[in-house]
């Protein structure tokens, strides 16, 4: 692990290294280097196998974080490397040419964060929503709270207290 | 593949002559197992309506809806369900802080209408309110918070038995944020303090290491932090939560935390009071008690010049001259008065009222008057020997220590009474024993028993520690003097206080005596108000209640329009009652002076 | 005699469909030499929630489209919004079939970006209650491969044996099917009195069962003539589409997560999950029938060796606002459909920053699925589907 964390610092300038257990680490890599560095440590150092892509909403910083994270099955060795990317309409290199898989991540990403993969096949093809209108919807400043209540009805005739309040205006309103 | 693949699926056959294993009614040949986490049980009498229950609820399945009235200690709420929403996780029992929710391993319930499914258990009576089955914490197995107190550091008794220096050390910053984390900000305890403090949002504060908003919550229903960390009743305490089934939080001390890590010279800038507006108008104030001062610190907000007129030549009345250095030291109290008088509140020491300024005049020079005077004079047992010179009252004894005048102390000291103030006297002779004779001979006795003592549990405890000899459950019969001065006091078993109708009648027997010696005897059962700062023309125009003290409305006016009490004069005794007293009168004064009605009913 | 020449039948098919140059079926509709077909949402040959649009020639199918999003809930999402307790009682909802291995990864992403140590008993509960809802998903998982051709009676003692497991499971956790056991610091339950005993009761029929299935699906004919050879997934594929726990192991690759990366006590247990090479439908069924029986085993290892008493649940900050420092995990677990893992990321707030659930369905019911149903017989298709073992839910969390 510690070399080809090495290697990856040397090749590829990843920064952050943390190493969160005995076969996982995590790197952030710069957005160029990304599909590169994964393209390599995928025919080169034998991760072949992809366990995930994911996105993180770093709403305050207007970027996402792609995650990669890459299996060595032989050697049970992952790394997951961060990409940041711009939150403004968010691109991202495809990496459908590696994996067969990957395009389902891609087109998830791009209804569920709005972040395109151009080349991608069926990347526009709704997946999961079909007909949605709002902004994606796992992105931060969707409100599912506030989406559930405008549409659908909540039940008629609920109301609750809050303990402290409630003594309040029954023991002492005045204060 | 072979002619075996062909016939070895017809060993199937065998299973023909097998018993069917179905059951032909589940519904009511099957009950849920131990731990069902089926529908739910609420004992209603053991709820406190905290509503953590429906905190955790990540359904929002659970309201909190009136069950009775309120009091202190009690919410008077109680959940109810929407099974349209729950899932039964349990998490609402498992959070529990009376350990009344539980589940039962009732699993059917049918109905035509759909609105049954909200209910309140244990109100709305339900068929499986008696199952003795279903979820339910197991008992000690685990908690969704500590419920153990943080220990705070004490002095050893062998370290602070001879000294005054402060002995509880207060809280580090890991220790208070372990504290403060165990609170599940119910709420239950503002109701139940006297000034009604944001307690769950301070305490949030010392969670998050917000030491100037825990600040600004603090100031804005109590100007005495530091002193009320330190020797607040603590009436809060007694209705945490959490105490139902742990130690409840330490609120005091969490509350002297935050007061203890704020630098006095940054608090203006805190509490937001470099620049206060002058509205030019006057109130006096007689006494700087706590209620005193949290009159004059509310009206000093609210554009007010006030004077403080005090007896003695420091201020803080019973908190200086009552309680011992040990428990308060006098840093302390000075922060929170300095910054009271920081904000432009004027005192004037060693001013007596009715000897060296009259009342009347105070009515002239001033929009209002406001009396915070405490109770002072001594109570005296009455009993024969009790007017030798070497009988004493604990609050004289406690405000000479403080005061640094030398006092009789003598090998062997016999204290009367059970209160707080009885402890401290104790306390404070006893390490003056230690320092003169180097060993501790001294017995408190008692009216009330071992359980119903007034004192604090921790007060007894330390006193205790330190060598005393508490003996309670006994009446004094008479003190025994030989050539001029006490040799002891004789009593008798005393079994109970109270008769059935809760009225004060002592039940003795005169067969079980006992004879304490001592040669200084100490007399602490309770204090009178000095009201002689009032002349007797002025008494007629106010109104006394039963038990001789004077008629306030809500917000401490007395009948005479522009004259307002409070403090231990009239609730209480301790200090929170009287900064509560003196915020709820600064409101009324400002009322009064602005002419605004105001006719709070009490 | 040969009965295999007996009962088989070859179209020829050479013809259908067109391909273009890159090997892709020319698909016109308005040909009439092409249909498209709805297998799903609600068809008793899907597992669970979704559709498969299929494009047929005959019966034969030339293109299929996985569509998801009949259940999608957000659940990733949800938790987002939701203190670390309260993402507990939501996240075993992202596999109805099999909870326990959610409540676990959650736990155990909490536990570790929180730094909190399981006590040695709840470790040992816990690999308990994993192994048991791999014995109650594969006691139906099994004997439905056969059901999917129509031999519905070995999903019926399953399904009775299963039933006995969710006793188990009743009186251990206080829940039949969201069993909601593991929460973050360790388990709710100590094992009940008898607990073993009944148990032990169960694996007897288990055992039972294991011998009649073998002899009601494995030495089937028609079962066999329907399986073997059916939806091959080569061993280059096994990246390439991420292919996970048994169905890996079917094309002889080893892919057990308690093998390779051993979590709580899988170290202290002595198994060896079984691999085979043919890759076929039957291959997978066979892995799995294998899987169930070493669970059996491991359940009962697991009896022998864990304490009866001890502390179930390590001492967690105050629930109500457990706040944990910034950072970012990966957990996983085998569970009876492959490697199961939970990424978590933490910004030092009383909230999960991102939950991203992987489960082996995400790729199996999709890019493989859609792969391995090219030039498949329509009434092969619940076949396949079930030899993936794909679960909706856990597509859409």
């Amino acid at each position: 692990m510690v070399e080809i964390l090495k290697e990856l610092e040397d090749r590829f300038q990843v920064t952050d290294l943390v190493q969160q257990k005995d076969h996982l680490a995590f790197v952030s890599v710069d957005k160029n280097k990304a599909i590169p560095m994964i393209t390599w440590l995928k025919d080169q150092a034998g991760y072949t196998s992809l366990t995930l892509l994911t996105a993180v909403d770093w709403l305050e910083d207007g970027k996402f974080q792609l995650t990669y994270m890459i299996n060595n099955p032989k050697k049970n060795s992952q790394i997951a490397a961060r990409v940041m990317i711009d939150r403004e309409n968010a691109t991202m290199e495809s990496a459908h040419h590696l994996w067969e898989s990957i395009r389902i991540y891609q087109r998830e990403l791009k209804e569920m964060f709005g972040i395109d993969f151009p080349g991608s096949p069926e990347v526009d093809e709704s997946f999961i929503l079909e007909g949605w209108v709002d902004i994606p919807p796992y992105r931060r400043d969707f409100d599912t709270k506030k989406y559930s209540d405008e549409t659908y009805f909540p039940r008629p005739g609920r109301q609750s207290n809050d303990p402290a309040e409630y003594m309040k205006s029954k023991m002492y309103p005045n204060e | 593949m072979s002619i075996k693949d062909l016939l070895t699926p017809f060993t199937a056959w065998k299973r023909i002559t097998k018993e069917p294993v179905t059951i032909r009614d589940p519904f009511n040949d099957r009950p849920g197992a131990e731990r069902y986490r089926g529908f739910h049980k609420n004992d209603v009498n053991k709820c406190i309506g905290c509503g953590t229950c429906e905190d955790i609820c990540e359904n929002e399945a659970i309201d909190m809806v009136p069950f009775k009235d309120p009091i202190s200690g009690d919410s008077g709420l109680r959940p109810r369900l929407d099974y349209g929403r729950c899932c039964w996780c349990a998490l609402c029992v498992d959070v529990c802080t009376t350990n009344s929710l539980t589940l039962s391993n009732e699993y059917t319930w049918v109905t035509v209408d759909p609105e049954d499914f909200r209910y309140t258990p244990g109100v709305d009576k339900k068929a499986w309110d008696d199952n003795e089955k279903g979820w339910k914490k197991p008992e000690g197995s685990y908690e969704f918070y500590n419920i153990n107190r943080v220990e705070m550091h004490h002095l050893h008794p062998e370290d602070r038995d001879k000294s005054f220096v402060e002995m509880v050390k207060g809280y580090s910053r890991e220790q208070a944020i372990a504290e403060a984390d165990r609170c599940v900000e119910c709420g239950i305890c503002t109701a139940t303090c006297p000034a009604h403090m944001g307690i769950p949002e301070y305490i949030k504060a010392v969670r998050h290491e917000d030491m100037e908003e825990g600040l600004r919550i603090l100031y804005e229903t109590n100007p005495l932090p530091e002193i009320c960390g330190r020797i607040c009743t603590h009436k809060c305490e007694t209705v945490c939560s959490i105490g139902h089934k742990g130690d409840p939080l330490s609120i005091r001390w969490l509350k002297r935390y935050i007061a203890d890590n704020v630098s006095s010279d940054k608090y203006k800038e805190i509490l937001n009071t470099k620049d206060l507006s002058n509205n030019h108008k006057k109130v006096a104030i007689i006494g700087s008690g706590p209620a005193g001062l949290s009159a004059a610190h509310y009206l000093a907000l609210m554009g007010y010049q006030c004077t403080i007129f005090e007896q003695y030549e420091k201020a803080g009345g019973m908190m200086r001259y009552g309680i011992p250095e040990y428990r308060l030291p006098y840093d302390s109290i000075d922060k929170d008065i300095d910054y009271i008088l920081s904000l432009g509140v004027d005192i004037k020491y060693n001013t007596r009222i009715g000897t060296d300024i009259t009342l009347e005049q105070l009515n002239k020079d001033y929009n209002a008057v406001f009396a915070g005077t405490g109770l002072h004079l001594g109570r005296s047992t009455g009993i024969p020997g009790s007017d030798n010179e070497h009988v004493y009252y604990a609050t004289d004894l406690l405000r000479q220590i403080t005061a640094g005048e030398e006092i009789e102390v003598t090998d062997q000291i016999v204290v009367i009474g059970g209160g707080n103030v009885a402890m401290d006297i104790t306390r404070s002779l006893a390490r003056m024993q230690n320092q003169k004779f180097g060993k501790v001979n001294i017995i408190t006795t008692a009216l009330e028993r071992e359980k119903n003592l007034p004192a604090d549990l921790e007060e007894v405890v330390e006193s205790r520690e330190e060598g005393a000899i508490i003996n309670p459950g006994w009446a004094p019969q008479s003190i025994e003097i030989e050539n001029g001065r006490p040799v002891g006091l004789h009593v008798i078993k005393c079994n109970s206080l109270f008769d059935d109708t809760g009225r004060f009648n002592p039940q003795c027997d005169i067969t079980k005596k006992e004879f304490f010696p001592g040669s200084m005897i100490v007399q602490s059962i309770g204090q009178g108000m000095d009201l002689s700062f009032v002349n007797e023309d002025f008494k007629k125009d106010l109104e006394f209640g039963s038990r001789g003290r004077v008629v306030t409305n809500a917000y401490f006016q007395t009948s005479v329009k522009w004259f307002f009490m409070g403090g231990d004069i009239i609730e209480g005794p301790d200090v929170i009652h009287g900064i509560a007293n003196g915020h709820k009168a600064a409101i009324g004064i400002d009322n009064y002076i602005q002419g605004i009605d105001f006719t709070p009913a009490k | 005699m040969d009965l295999t020449k007996m009962f088989q039948f070859n179209a020829d098919r050479s013809s259908y469909p067109e391909l273009d140059a890159n090997g892709k079926p020319i698909i016109d509709l308005s040909s009439h030499k092409y249909l498209k077909l709805w297998q799903g949402p609600q068809h008793p040959g899907v597992t669970g929630n979704m559709s498969l649009e299929l494009t047929v020639n005959g019966d034969e199918i030339v293109e299929s489209k996985t569509h998801v999003g009949y259940l999608h809930r957000g659940f990733e999402k949800l938790m987002e919004r939701r203190k670390f307790i309260q993402c507990f009682p939501t996240c075993i909802r992202m596999c109805v079939a099999e909870p326990d291995p959610n409540e676990y990864i959650l736990s155990a992403c909490i536990e570790e970006l929180s730094g909190i140590e399981v006590p040695e008993t709840a470790q040992w509960l816990r690999t308990l209650a994993l192994e048991m809802a791999r014995l109650q998903v594969l006691l139906r998982g099994v004997p439905g491969q056969a059901g999917t051709f129509s031999l519905g009676l070995g999903y019926q003692w399953g399904n009775y044996i299963r039933d006995l497991i969710l006793d188990r499971f009743e009186e251990l956790t206080g829940g039949r099917v969201y069993h909601m056991y593991i929460l973050p610091g360790g388990v709710r339950g100590l094992l009940p009195d008898g607990f073993k005993k009944r148990m032990e009761e169960n694996l007897k029929l288990v055992d039972e069962f294991l011998v009649n299935i073998n002899d009601l699906m494995y030495n089937n004919i028609v079962f066999k003539q329907r399986a073997v050879g059916l939806a091959v997934i080569p061993v280059e594929w096994i990246d390439q589409y991420g292919v996970y726990g048994p169905a890996a192991r079917a094309a002889g690759i080893m892919r057990d997560v308690r093998k390779t990366h051993p979590y709580l006590k899988y170290s202290e247990l002595d198994f060896e999950p079984y691999t085979t090479t043919a890759s076929d439908v039957y291959a997978r069924s066979l892995v799995r029938w294998h899987d169930l029986k070493m669970t059996v085993d491991l359940i009962r290892q697991i009896m022998a060796k864990m304490p009866d008493k001890g502390e179930i649940k390590a001492p967690t900050p105050n629930v109500m606002h457990w706040r944990i420092p910034k950072g970012e995990t990966y957990v996983k677990c085998e569970s009876s459909r492959g490697e199961y893992g939970m990424y978590m990321v933490t910004d030092g707030s009383d909230m999960p920053r991102r939950v991203n659930l992987k489960g082996p369905s995400y790729t199996h019911a999709t890019a493989l699925l859609e792969r391995l149903l090219i030039n498949a017989n329509i009434a092969d298709t619940a076949a396949i589907m079930v030899s993936l073992a794909t679960c909706p839910p856990e597509i859409e969390r």
